[in-house]
């Protein structure tokens, strides 16, 4: 039976993982289209290839030798680590104190430094091939990190496949919408998104951490949803005083 | 000198890993990162108090959230475009 903090999971996992492919798609849209197709496809391919081995690899380890404990403690604290940079930014961007990520801006950008040089389209180029690596390396790295904290701390034991499938749903929905336009997907709403996603971050960060220190948390699992809305009151705060903050100093300081 | 410089590409390469690793987990936060760790040795030391633990974890965080937006909001932006 399928139950409520597997759902969650589920949608935290397919939506952290579809903001990490926006920007790796921009990355890759801009090689493709500037270097040609193979390199680019061989470079992202094989970044794919190391991150499902250090996902396999590393989780596997992880649950034969690592105490349930010691893993909730650990992956809280990273988890939470991640959920409070990703809040905070998010609210510096829905504040105005820091502009919104513009994916046709960073498309631009890699556009006109892979310009450089180009023209030897149909052969193997190694610039397309190491930039469209490492971007999805660098990306991958992070739904990596998830993907193997979702999946190694919950209550019910292993999860890991169910955290590698909402990662994969997750990535496989914005590549099919990203070959559908073939152009950055700036339509997505990432900022949102990724105030969404650093929200649930933070949820499980704080729970997991909690339980691994030992502290016992009222109502067990289901006191998640508590959390999540105390989490998002809290952040609607936050940027309701912030953009009134924001507001008044643009307006003293044109 | 061969084993110099394999020696200096080791070091180079033990040095880039490090630095990936502070670059992802710590970025532009320390305060952030270290505030982290002190919720959760705080967490550790309260746990054996049934409603007082998850009440403080719960107010730090929140604490540690607005601390950090109240922090980045206040630094001069020299590159509001940033898009870090």
């Amino acid at each position: 039976m399928i139950d409520q903090s597997t759902i969650l999971l589920f949608i935290t996992v397919a939506l952290a993982s579809a903001v990490e492919a926006t920007e790796a798609l921009t990355i890759l849209l801009a090689s493709g289209i500037t270097r040609g197709w193979r390199s680019t496809f061989e470079g992202a391919l094989l970044a794919l290839a190391c991150l499902a081995i250090i996902v396999l690899a590393v989780g596997t380890a992880l649950i034969n030798y690592v105490p349930l404990y010691i893993l909730r403690t650990v992956v809280g604290t990273l988890l939470l680590i991640f959920g409070l940079q990703w809040l905070t930014k998010a609210i510096l961007r829905q504040t105005g104190f820091k502009a919104p990520h513009d994916e046709h801006d960073i498309y631009n950008k890699e556009v006109a430094v892979l310009s450089k040089d180009a023209g030897i389209r149909g052969k193997r180029d190694s610039l397309a091939f190491a930039v469209s690596f490492k971007g999805v390396l660098l990306e991958g790295m992070e739904i990596v990190m998830i993907v193997i904290s979702f999946g190694l701390a919950t209550r019910s034991g292993n999860q890991l496949a169910v955290a590698s499938l909402g990662a994969f749903v997750g990535v496989a929905v914005m590549v099919v919408i990203a070959a559908v336009v073939a152009q950055p997907l700036s339509k997505v709403p990432e900022n949102y998104m990724k105030l969404g996603v650093g929200i649930m971050l933070t949820v499980f960060g704080m729970f997991w951490m909690g339980e691994g220190a030992g502290v016992q948390w009222p109502l067990g699992d289901a006191f998640i949803p508590v959390l999540l809305a105390i989490v998002f009151l809290a952040t609607l705060g936050l940027i309701a005083y912030f953009k009134r903050v924001h507001k008044e100093e643009t307006e003293v300081s044109p | 000198m061969p084993q110099g410089k394999t020696g200096s590409t080791i070091w180079k390469a033990v040095k880039s890993f490090f630095s990936f690793w502070k670059d992802f987990l710590v970025g532009d936060s320390p305060v952030l990162a270290l505030g982290v760790v002190i919720i959760l040795a705080v967490a550790y030391l309260l746990r054996s108090y049934t409603y007082l633990a998850p009440a403080t974890v719960i107010i730090l965080v929140l604490a540690l959230m607005t601390f950090t937006v109240w922090q980045k909001a206040r630094k001069p932006r020299r590159n509001p475009q940033s898009q870090s």
